[in-house]
């Protein structure tokens, strides 16, 4: 794992003021860099006016498709 | 009158309304058989039986005075120590809520007990709902039935141990990356994980805000059916419910027939186990003689579908333990300590862009299904590993070994989708293998219908473990 991996981790941790035992970003930068990776290569470029309640729109119109069957 | 402890909770219910046996009677008989199997399995959490052989004898007081209180009249039930009651420990599996007793009562337990149940006791957890196999290293780890040195499946361990196992007719879980789903497999029972945002989670421990649902495991598809119907609807205390249909009984009871399934062309279908890879085909073949129509689908990439899910869970988690981790860190097992902080690795745009994705990642998948009810897949591409090799606790590659045994779950959950498991066969080492039978947004009733048609032509679900 990179060092700017482990950096990264540490300071988000200290942002959130959770103090890490001597090597724990490194681990934990290790565990995430799948996930992470995936994640930004998929390079998401959503609608501006998308939130996260957008789901529940989705959801509830999809729910009315059985009616009347 | 057959063993009481052997009867699904329809049956029992019925029975115990018919005066068939009491409810004094089952509470005895549930007891003795946890007596007989809790040293090997480590199911419950706290057995409490002077309370609920009271609880017992009330309720066939009532029913001889023609009060019974509602389709669960005099039925012992026993939930994961993460469901409030007022007045118990709630230890959630965990050395921090060691002692900790709720002064609130879960809104789901509070409706299966306003319709008759009453309370045995209550089951094993992982810590704190935060791993897939069942070790805990402060409970002890909670035993498969079905061979007790392989693993539960968890977080719902000791729900579905104890289900299996005969020892409760039924019990609540949590699903928030399998934690139903993956027991219900791995133990041979059926688990319903409601469509998100359908079943109250007020007064439960959090996990994952966006993403916990409440729901049961039982032996048959129809009886969490049965729990479904008391415990789905809104509920002022979790507003995010505001929208949840009551249970449709009518909806639950159209014909099969004519339905349509898809089956994914990957990603849920690769890399299985012989016995997985029957199993799906003999339930496809199950299907078709019911008049379903098959189909194949091809789902959207589900491995950003799961990386999104676990950025979301990753983060709430670590949110919602976040004073602990600060103040009391080496009070958490080595595994769930360590995965709580893997969620400080992702920043809040991450975070939220994972959040705002998942509108589009529905329509995507609703896109892909097209006219299908259901989408039918594996919950595992294997049955119950060995605790021994699933015990990595605080090891380097844990987290790469829990995301394999969870593969096939996340995606379920962020999108939201009522999923239900059915014993579906046996597979490596006599193992029961799980299908999951998942739905479309508040369509539960439509898997519970596809269930109970197929628990209606197969046996599966009606096999018990016999004790060592």
């Amino acid at each position: 794992m990179s060092d700017a991996a482990a950096e990264r981790v540490a300071a988000l941790a200290a942002a959130a003021r959770v103090p890490l035992a001597e090597g724990a970003a490194a681990r934990i930068a290790g565990a995430t860099a799948p996930t992470i990776a995936r994640y930004a290569a998929e390079n998401i470029a959503l609608p501006l006016e998308t939130e996260p309640a957008s789901f529940l729109v989705v959801q509830l119109r999809d729910s009315a498709r059985d009616a009347g069957r | 009158m057959s063993d009481p402890t052997l009867m699904n909770l329809k049956d029992l219910a019925a029975a115990i309304k018919r005066r068939k046996v009491s409810s004094l009677e089952v509470t005895k008989a549930l007891i003795a058989r946890i007596d007989e199997w809790q040293p090997s399995i480590n199911a419950f959490a706290r057995v409490e039986p002077d309370d609920a052989l009271k609880s017992a004898k009330a309720a066939d007081r009532a029913l001889a005075a023609g009060k019974a209180k509602g389709p669960l009249h005099g039925v012992p039930l026993a939930h994961k120590d993460m469901y409030y009651s007022k007045g118990k420990l709630a230890e959630c599996g965990s050395k921090i809520r060691k002692g900790w007793i709720a002064s609130t009562t879960a809104t789901a337990v509070e409706r299966l007990e306003a319709a008759g149940s009453f309370r045995l006791g209550a089951v094993n957890m992982v810590e704190f709902a935060y791993g897939p196999t069942g070790h805990n290293v402060h409970t002890g780890n909670v035993c498969n039935p079905w061979s007790i040195d392989c693993v539960t499946g968890g977080s719902s361990s000791g729900s579905g141990s104890a289900v299996a196992a005969r020892l409760v007719p039924a019990a609540l879980g949590s699903d928030t990356g399998g934690s139903i789903r993956l027991p219900a497999h791995f133990c041979g029972v059926s688990g319903f994980k409601p469509s998100n945002n359908r079943v109250s989670r007020a007064n439960c421990m959090p996990l994952s805000f966006t993403l916990d649902t409440v729901g049961p495991l039982a032996q048959t598809a129809e009886d969490c059916a049965l729990i479904m119907s008391i415990i789905a609807g809104p509920d002022p205390l979790d507003p995010t419910t505001a929208t949840a249909p009551t249970w449709d009984a009518k909806a639950m009871k159209q014909p099969v027939k004519g339905r349509t399934i898809g089956i994914p062309k990957a990603f849920y279908v690769d890399d299985l186990e012989p016995g997985v890879a029957k199993a799906l085909d003999d339930a496809i073949a199950v299907f078709k003689k019911l008049g379903v129509k098959v189909v194949q689908v091809d789902l959207p990439d589900q491995v950003m579908v799961a990386a999104a899910a676990l950025i979301v869970l990753a983060v709430e988690a670590s949110a919602c333990h976040a004073p602990w981790l600060r103040s009391r860190p080496q009070d958490y097992g080595a595994q769930v300590g360590n995965r709580l902080q893997n969620g400080l690795a992702y920043s809040a745009v991450e975070y939220l862009e994972a959040l705002r994705w998942r509108a589009h990642a529905l329509e995507a998948h609703l896109a892909a299904i097209g006219k299908c009810d259901a989408v039918l897949a594996p919950v595992s591409r294997a049955v119950a590993p060995t605790q021994a090799e699933t015990d990595v606790g605080g090891a380097t590659n844990a987290e790469a070994i829990i995301q394999g045994i969870t593969r096939f779950m996340r995606p379920i959950n962020y999108l939201g989708l009522p999923a239900l498991v059915v014993p579906a066969g046996f597979g490596a080492r006599d193992l029961p293998i799980g299908l999951q039978i998942i739905g479309r947004p508040f369509n539960d009733e439509t898997i519970a219908a596809l269930g109970i048609a197929f628990q209606g032509v197969t046996d599966h679900h009606t096999k018990v473990p016999q004790r060592a």
